[in-house]
């Protein structure tokens, strides 16, 4: 995996994160005396780098380990190992995994999340005056008045009305409620956000207005998003780039147009043909990989997609395979990535 | 369309026809009318798709079929005629109105779970966590039909053997919370086909899947009515699903059929405002990444405050002013099997 981790002093001029061998492994206890017996490797060793005002989106299915990788990001859970450097707002650069809680506190402000259930992440009891506000106090804004000048003009930047400032989450729909989120989330003026599922609890309609809004505060504010997502035709209009991740690991990297239209890696062909497009003319053209997710508490041998992967040979079953670059910017977790020809999205 | 008869005896009768159906709750609030003049057709051996936003009321139609509307909730106008395979083999087939009949008597008894069939969304809660699937199953069979137990054990295995649970004789008694999600879907289309259900309701059947787990379920149940033929009511939210199995759409918008069409027509020539702008907002995978798109304006109204006149007049491009927002459109042919309900085709 030497490919990915290029000497800081590169990674300083360009990259706003950069996560090498990243690791994540929760302990499973049984018994009385809560032995550990095993582990289950959500994250196992994943190296990606995200650049200043571009989207990366990470995309997989339950279980593969996406949302584990951005919680490790802000440290909401520490990793087991790995790297995650991140580069700040006065151009130096720190490991997050490394640092300690005061240290982390300051750091924070530069790194937001948006979270996946406007229902439940935002509290019933805090007017949005508080909710968007209490970043900001937590970070020094003492005056009440400049604070409620900068969430009015925050509540207008997301598309809300600034008068309703004193009314209550209870009070706004679903779209709405991820607006408010949104405005907590760039309160602090971030330079990282991370959106875990930010439009997937959103009906279709509404959907479409928050990707724009993304969209256009990205441009705005210059933001560095972490998309993480299960819906292709998502991330496709919002990504930069794509990793795609499965059974804690990426098996493939690259620009968006590139993992649509010639995926590399046998998962990702499987993943885009499985998605149903809206036109019911393009029927019946589906790739039906057999089997489930392998358990990541005891994942199989050599790669961990072979049981299901129509191209495994015998080298899949024993090896593990190298993630590596096959064309500029373009890496692929696959033994066969060079000889496979895998159709994309038309 | 004419709502004033019954049926007339044609030669293609419909397997199921609702007219004009209203299930209200209500509440100390107010009245929430979840389904507000409901009337669409389905074939035999076809699968109509009901598409909608949250709260648009079709789990609610599907329930008002099934007569297993939740407290407080009530017909309280409307037919739903039902078309059942006759005592004589089936010659003198009869229509029967299932909104007449007793929710809790014999002959809804005898048809629900037996002639119509109903897949939930979450195969989770929707099997007893206390019993083993194989009983669950053995108990479904041994209502409709007239086998002893041990005779109702081997079709459960049968039928689980047919959806494809591998080694069945040992799933069938195992506990639901022993089986990963995709395998649970499976157990629940098996107990739901194990009495040969002529009309299979599928409410949301591959919503809580993975996308991988969601093209083998989908492609499970265009095997099994090939096998069987019966029809399916495929309720969800996901356009893609519905371009991909259905043979006629509904579209649906705040307890209201707004369009019903062949599938082709419904992606192809949309008619009615709603549906034309539903089809523009999704994000596609043929599209470009990083293309605008374009939203519906505003959200879904409260159930409490439903506009006036037509439901969909506040969001609407086309709208007329001093018409959509007084007088209620009804629906009307403007195609082969193809109405709409909008004053733009009056």
């Amino acid at each position: 995996m030497s490919v990915v981790r290029e000497p800081r002093s590169a990674a300083a001029h360009s990259s706003l994160l950069r996560v090498a061998g990243l690791r994540k492994l929760f302990p499973i206890r049984k018994g009385f005396l809560k032995r550990t017996v095993g582990y289950v490797r959500a994250v196992d060793g994943i190296d990606f780098h995200i650049d200043e005002g571009e989207t990366l989106g990470l995309v997989g299915e339950s279980g593969c380990g996406k949302t584990t990788t951005a919680r490790c990001i802000l440290r909401a859970i520490d990793p087991t190992g790995g790297e995650i450097s991140m580069r700040l707002a006065d151009g130096s650069v720190v490991d997050l995994a490394k640092l300690g809680e005061p240290e982390l506190r300051a750091i924070r402000r530069e790194m937001q999340m948006i979270f996946q259930d406007p229902f439940t992440s935002l509290n019933p009891r805090m007017t949005l005056l508080d909710l968007v506000g209490e970043p900001l106090l937590v970070h020094g804004m003492k005056s009440r008045r400049e604070r409620e000048e900068r969430v009015a003009d925050l509540l207008r930047r997301v598309g809300l009305r600034p008068e309703y400032m004193r009314r209550f989450p209870h009070a706004f729909s679903g779209g709405e409620r991820q607006r408010i989120g949104i405005a907590r989330a760039l309160a602090l003026q971030p330079r990282l956000v991370v959106a875990d599922e930010p439009v997937s609890a959103l009906d279709v309609s509404v959907q479409a207005q928050i990707l724009n809004l993304l969209f256009d505060l990205q441009e705005e504010f210059r933001l560095t998003y972490l998309f993480v997502a299960h819906d292709l035709s998502v991330v496709r209009y919002i990504s930069s780039r794509v990793a795609v991740m499965y059974v804690g690991g990426i098996v493939e990297l690259g620009e968006t147009e590139e993992i649509f239209t010639a995926p590399k890696h046998p998962y990702t062909a499987a993943l885009l043909s499985a998605v149903p497009e809206p036109d019911p003319r393009t029927r019946g053209k589906r790739i039906v990989l057999q089997g489930e997710v392998a358990n990541p508490a005891a994942p199989p041998s050599g790669c961990y997609f072979h049981p299901r992967c129509p191209h495994a040979v015998e080298v899949c079953r024993t090896q593990t395979p190298v993630f590596q670059e096959i064309s500029p910017g373009h890496l692929v977790g696959c033994h066969r990535a060079h000889e496979l020809r895998l159709a994309g999205v038309e | 369309m004419d709502f004033a008869t019954p049926p007339t005896r044609m030669a293609a009768e419909p397997l199921l026809s609702i007219r004009n159906l209203h299930t209200y709750f209500a509440q100390d609030e107010g009245i929430v009318k979840a389904v507000d003049g409901v009337s669409l057709e389905m074939n035999e051996r076809a699968t109509l798709g009901i598409v909608g936003e949250s709260g648009c009321g079709k789990s609610v139609t599907a329930r008002s079929i099934l007569r297993i509307v939740d407290r407080p909730g009530r017909i309280v106008d409307g037919e739903i005629w039902f078309r059942r395979p006759g005592a004589n083999g089936g010659a003198g087939n009869s229509a029967i109105d299932l909104a007449k009949l007793d929710a809790d008597g014999t002959e809804m008894r005898s048809i629900r779970g037996a002639e119509i069939a109903l897949i939930f969304q979450e195969p989770m809660s929707s099997f007893s966590p206390v019993h083993s699937i194989g009983n669950q199953i053995v108990e479904a069979i041994l209502l409709h039909q007239d086998v002893d137990r041990r005779g109702a054990r081997d079709r459960a295995i049968d039928m689980l053997r047919r959806v494809g649970v591998s080694s069945p004789d040992q799933r069938v008694d195992q506990l639901a919370h022993q089986l990963s999600g995709g395998l649970r879907q499976r157990a629940m289309i098996a107990m739901a086909l194990s009495c040969s259900p002529t009309l299979l309701i599928a409410d949301e059947p591959t919503t809580a899947l993975d996308v991988t787990t969601q093209t083998q379920i989908l492609e499970l149940m265009r095997q099994l009515q090939q096998e069987d033929g019966m029809a399916i009511m495929l309720i969800t939210h996901d356009l893609g699903v519905i371009a991909e199995m259905a043979t006629d759409v509904a579209v649906m918008y705040l307890g209201r059929v707004v369009e019903q069409a062949p599938v082709d027509a419904i992606f192809h020539a949309p008619k009615h405002p709603y549906t034309r702008a539903l089809l523009r907002s999704i994000p596609r995978m043929r599209a470009r990444s990083r293309e605008r798109l374009t939203p519906i304006a505003g959200s879904v109204p409260h159930p409490y405050d439903r506009p006036t006149g037509c439901p969909f007049h506040p969001r609407c491009p086309d709208f007329i002013a001093g018409t959509c927002d007084r007088q209620t459109p009804v629906p009307r042919p403007v195609g082969e099997r193809h109405t709409v309900s909008c004053f733009l085709y009056e």
